[in-house]
């Protein structure tokens, strides 16, 4: 009898503990992307103006703001030169790179003189210097103590409580990450320690990618590479019970990913050499899908992959970087060369390319991310109008000629109904299992939506939902969504329109991609099969999501400041 | 810049959309994972996975039906007896999407969304059920279907406790079989609760919603009278009767089921009227039995002929009508034209067996209280003069009518037979259906019998 008691003791016991994890989890994530966050909204230098300009005629002052200024009487311009019909709606570009202050006329129909000298180009402005823009005249002035409260409500006020130090947020994610190992030895699968050999080999590679970025290239912010090491801890720690050998490869990927973010960094370190690379990017690009309809094998029904030595792998994720390059440019470029056929090209091309492939969630993300870029570029409904018009087309022409693509829509929203049938059989699974894992989860290892195909890309939302829950489900979603307020708020910051527009395009883009894998899966819209940025099994996937991570990293101004002390 | 964050509004829009796909999911899978959850191929809940911790199941006078001991799910120990409550009751899969085992699994198991489904062996906890039916008298009445394909249902129409319901073809939940190819023709239906899954041809059943149109429609209904010659031309084809009758008034048409007198009645009533009369005792239309709807019967004569119509009225031509729909019809008529609510679950609760009491309710009118009395006089008359009360034991003054459908030209007939009594102390409503039968009496009528004496001994007792 004493025996027995002792037994169920020690059963209740345990029990207690794995429902301790299974509660301590979603918590934890839930401080770590909090931590992420606010520490992005802190450690900002008020809004003030780098330089001024004063107008000889009345001594009125115009602060210069940005790193890159529109001059124009319009008003949607940084600098407004209102009442001077002499003065161009879009008249000059004033910005600064490394090298000091450069004006640059944008095709004004009365020009801009420095010191008395009609501008070609971009020339360089020094303090003193005296620029004419219309009728009257500005001295470029240091600045002086002239605040603007032009605080986008992401950000919080200077000289509130510092954000989290990179070390401490490293160590949260490190606790997080070895609750769920905790938790994935003990399941229903297998009882063993290999979960910890595989925490153990991420762990290596994410702080010494810490190291590096914090020791090495000494940069403040930890943030974003904070909230891509919450996810991909995740999605290592779903794969584990999956198998070892995606598990390992996940890892590898993310190194690659992480040294490739680094690269890019770097690359995009000068925003008017990356302009002289579009050219090759495009072709490089075009190039790679080239490959990939010449020597593509068919996977899943899209013939998205090549094999190169041994190794497979899906170039259109890669062509995602270059389309964000080639779609965003510098301000005075914006102005100058205002109609972006070339863009238009390069993106039809792509998505010519990929509809060939069969591949249509990542045609999907492209064309959205074309009318991100196009939009935010050049504020040009028409022709995003035109294309869309032009993409519904081109849709229905799928449906036509793809009848299994006008299958998947017939069996949108009917997934119970279709459960034994390929229309429904994924999710329906999805959603019953998702509902299975309750708010906190049946346990990492413990799903059984494992054993269904494509669970660990395409469905791995509803992985999440069953086997950590929904709260941490919901807490990814909203790290994922969160990247673009951020970029957004850093818009006007940023040292370049180039950066502010690939920023927002990138973190656009992988919301996109969020979403069409989210709802693909849960049928709320039909399935797709893209993966779940970071979270889902996939080694070009991971490489990719980190070179786009770069992009919103680029635009932080910190990024290239180099730490103080 | 500031036109790019002006236009950056455009991606705003667009991941605001995001968030409001993953609320809408967040709401919904809230609302909804109960029923997600609950699908045969859940491996969370497969095998006897999900009721290890499942509450006990109670018939009305406490006779535990099925419960969970060290982890196994564990039903009655009579073969019978869980043979005739399995559509009820339910086994360890979700195969009988009726039954209680499936549709209140949640309860039964515990199941809230906030946990999920695998919860500690330590912290979980389910609730028990109590039924209103009366195993022994599924039992007896199980037995009096001897080896038939059918379904009986028997319930109180003053409450609408379902007393007595079973479904055969079944199965032994202890020891459930593995359908496949090979053995499927011996398990036809077998997880259908054919009581409220399965619909049939009425038969002469149908022929009180005919009567009811002709009481409600023709003034002169009870000074007519109608010349059986064994058949007739109506509508331009000829309709058939059983024997001849000669001149015949509507309650010995009724009485003696004589088809000419009602096939006459439809073609003359017409297909609105027909139709409106079969819509009013909702024979187009589903309950909700408890959580469970029922399958709709059928009256469709929209693009029926002449003569067709004349079919419809006897309860042949496309007339479906499901038995517990059928029951709901008679505890209509047995109340005044009041039709009871059916139920199975009496009551979910934590702790043990709950004493069994039940509410008189009066649930929507389907039927005038005048035609009601009147179809009531009528069906006793139909009992004293024609089947005779012995058939029912002689103590129970029962009401009924037997419809014989033929399925198809040359096979065997669906028998119905359906009632109530008019005993204050039993006041039950029935109806029965004997796949492959020779006739209505003569098949349906003693199981029927069988099935309301257990009954009623049981309303008696308590």
């Amino acid at each position: 009898m004493d025996e027995f008691l002792q037994s169920l003791n020690i059963q209740v016991l345990t029990d207690a503990a794995v429902v301790a994890l299974r509660i301590l989890i979603p918590l934890l994530g839930i401080i770590v992307v909090f931590q992420c966050y606010s520490s992005m909204r802190r450690q900002r230098r008020d809004e003030k103006p780098l330089i001024m300009l004063e107008n000889t005629a009345n001594g009125e002052v115009l602060p210069v703001l940005c790193w890159e200024n529109s001059v124009g009487r319009a008003k949607r311009n940084d600098i407004v030169i209102a009442d001077d019909l002499s003065v161009s709606r879009e008249h000059c570009v004033i910005l600064r790179r490394k090298e000091g202050w450069f004006i640059s006329d944008t095709g004004s129909k009365t020009g801009t003189f420095v010191n008395g000298e009609q501008t070609q180009g971009r020339v360089p402005v020094y303090i003193n210097d005296e620029i004419k823009i219309g009728k009257d005249t500005f001295v470029l002035k240091r600045a002086q103590d002239y605040t603007i409260t032009n605080r986008s409500w992401f950000i919080k006020k200077e000289g509130s409580k510092e954000g989290i130090a990179p070390f401490a947020l490293m160590m949260l994610i490190s606790i997080f990450t070895l609750f769920m190992a905790a938790e994935a030895c003990l399941s229903i699968e297998a009882v063993d320690f290999q979960p910890l050999l595989i925490y153990a080999a991420f762990m290596a590679v994410a702080w010494l990618f810490y190291f590096v970025s914090t020791k090495v290239f000494k940069r403040v912010g930890f943030e974003l590479e904070g909230l891509a090491l919450f996810l991909t801890g995740i999605g290592v720690m779903l794969s584990v019970r999956q198998g070892l050998h995606q598990t390992y490869v996940q890892i590898i990927a993310c190194a690659i990913g992480m040294a490739f973010f680094c690269f890019m960094i770097k690359f995009l370190q000068n925003p008017d050499r990356v302009n002289k690379w579009r050219l090759a990017i495009m072709i490089i690009a075009v190039a790679l899908l080239g490959v990939n309809i010449v020597f593509g094998s068919i996977r899943g029904g899209a013939a998205n992959w090549i094999m190169i030595g041994g190794i497979s792998v899906q170039p259109s994720e890669f062509v995602k970087i270059a389309y964000i390059f080639v779609g965003a440019s510098a301000l005075d470029h914006l102005q100058t060369r205002r109609n972006f056929i070339i863009f238009i090209i390069f993106s039809a091309i792509c998505i010519g390319a990929l509809f060939i492939m069969s591949d249509f969630g990542t045609a999907l993300i492209f064309f959205g991310t074309f009318i991100m870029i196009s939009i935010v570029r050049s504020g040009d409904y028409k022709t995003v109008v035109v294309s869309v018009v032009g993409a519904l087309f081109g849709g229905l022409m799928i449906l036509r000629f793809k009848p299994y693509i006008a299958d998947r829509f017939s069996g949108w929203g009917k997934a119970f109904q279709n459960s034994d049938n390929s229309l429904g059989y994924q999710t329906a699974r999805v959603l019953t299992y998702a509902a299975s894992g309750g708010l906190f989860g049946c346990g990492l290892g413990n799903g059984f939506l494992k054993y269904v195909g494509a669970s660990e890309s395409d469905l791995v939302f509803g992985l999440v939902c069953e086997e950590l829950g929904l709260i941490v489900a919901l807490t990814i979603a909203i790290s994922i969504g969160g990247l673009f307020f951020y970029a957004r708020a850093i818009t006007t910051r940023s040292r370049s329109t180039f950066y502010s527009i690939s920023a927002c395009c990138a973190a656009g883009l992988l919301v996109l991609q969020s979403s069409l894998n989210i709802f693909g899966a849960t049928d709320i819209l039909p399935l797709t099969g893209v993966t779940l940025p970071f979270v889902s099994v996939g080694g070009s996937s991971m490489i990719a999501c980190w070179g786009l991570l770069a992009f919103i990293k680029a635009a932080d101004e910190r990024t290239y400041s180099i730490k103080k002390r | 810049m500031k036109r790019v964050r002006t236009r950056s509004m455009f991606v705003f829009v667009l991941v605001l959309l995001f968030f409001a796909g993953i609320t809408y999911f967040t709401v919904n899978i809230s609302l909804n994972a109960g029923s997600w959850v609950q699908h045969s191929y859940n491996g969370h809940t497969a095998g006897s996975g999900g009721l290890e911790k499942a509450g006990k199941i109670f018939d009305r006078n406490g006779v535990v039906l099925a419960q969970t001991v060290d982890g196994n799910r564990v039903y009655n120990e009579d073969y019978n007896t869980r043979l005739s409550t399995l559509h009820v009751v339910g086994d360890n899969s979700l195969n009988i999407s009726t039954a209680v085992q499936s549709v209140y699994r949640s309860e039964l198991t515990g199941f809230s969304y906030i946990w999920g489904l695998e919860m500690p062996q330590s912290f979980r906890g389910g609730n028990n059920l109590t039924l209103t039916i009366d195993s022994n008298a599924c039992k007896t009445a199980y037995e009096a279907l001897g080896g038939m394909n059918g379904a009986v249902v028997v319930m109180n129409y003053k409450t609408g406790e379902i007393l007595c319901s079973v479904s055969s073809k079944t199965y032994d939940p202890q020891n459930p079989p593995e359908i496949n190819e090979e053995n499927e023709k011996d398990y036809v239906g077998a997880y259908l609760n054919r009581v409220i899954s399965s619909s049939y041809a009425p038969g002469s059943t149908f022929k009180l919603i005919t009567t009811a149109a002709a009481l409600e429609n023709m003034p002169d209904i009870d000074s007519r009278t109608f010349e059986c010659t064994g058949s007739a031309e109506i509508g331009g084809e000829k309709v058939t009767c059983m024997s001849q009758h000669g001149t015949i008034n509507l309650d010995d048409g009724l009485a003696q089921s004589c088809n000419i007198v009602f096939a006459q009645l439809a073609y003359e009533l017409g297909r609105d009227k027909m139709t409106a009369a079969a819509n009013e005792m909702g024979i187009n239309s589903s309950f909700n039995i408890g959580h469970a709807p029922t399958v709709k019967g059928q009256y469709d004569v929209k693009n029926a002929s002449d003569n067709d119509l004349a079919w419809s009225g006897i309860g042949q031509y496309t007339d479906l009508a499901n038995p517990m729909q059928m029951c709901i019809l008679m505890s209509a008529i047995a109340n005044g034209g009041n039709r009871a609510e059916p139920y199975y679950v009496h009551s979910i609760n934590g702790s043990d067996y709950s004493v069994f009491t039940a509410a008189v309710q009066s649930g929507q009118a389907m039927l005038k209280s005048s035609t009601a009395q009147r179809l009531n006089d009528m069906m006793r008359y139909t009992v004293t003069s024609n089947y005779g009360d012995y058939m029912f034991g002689g103590n129970l003054t029962v009401c009924a009518k037997t419809g014989t459908a033929e399925v198809q030209e040359g096979e065997s007939n669906d028998a119905w037979i359906v009632g109530f009594t008019q005993d204050e102390d039993a006041p039950l409503a029935f109806a029965v259906v004997v796949e492959d039968g020779t006739f209505g009496l003569t098949t349906a009528g003693p199981v029927a019998s069988a099935a309301i004496q257990a009954c009623a001994q049981s309303m008696r007792a308590e």
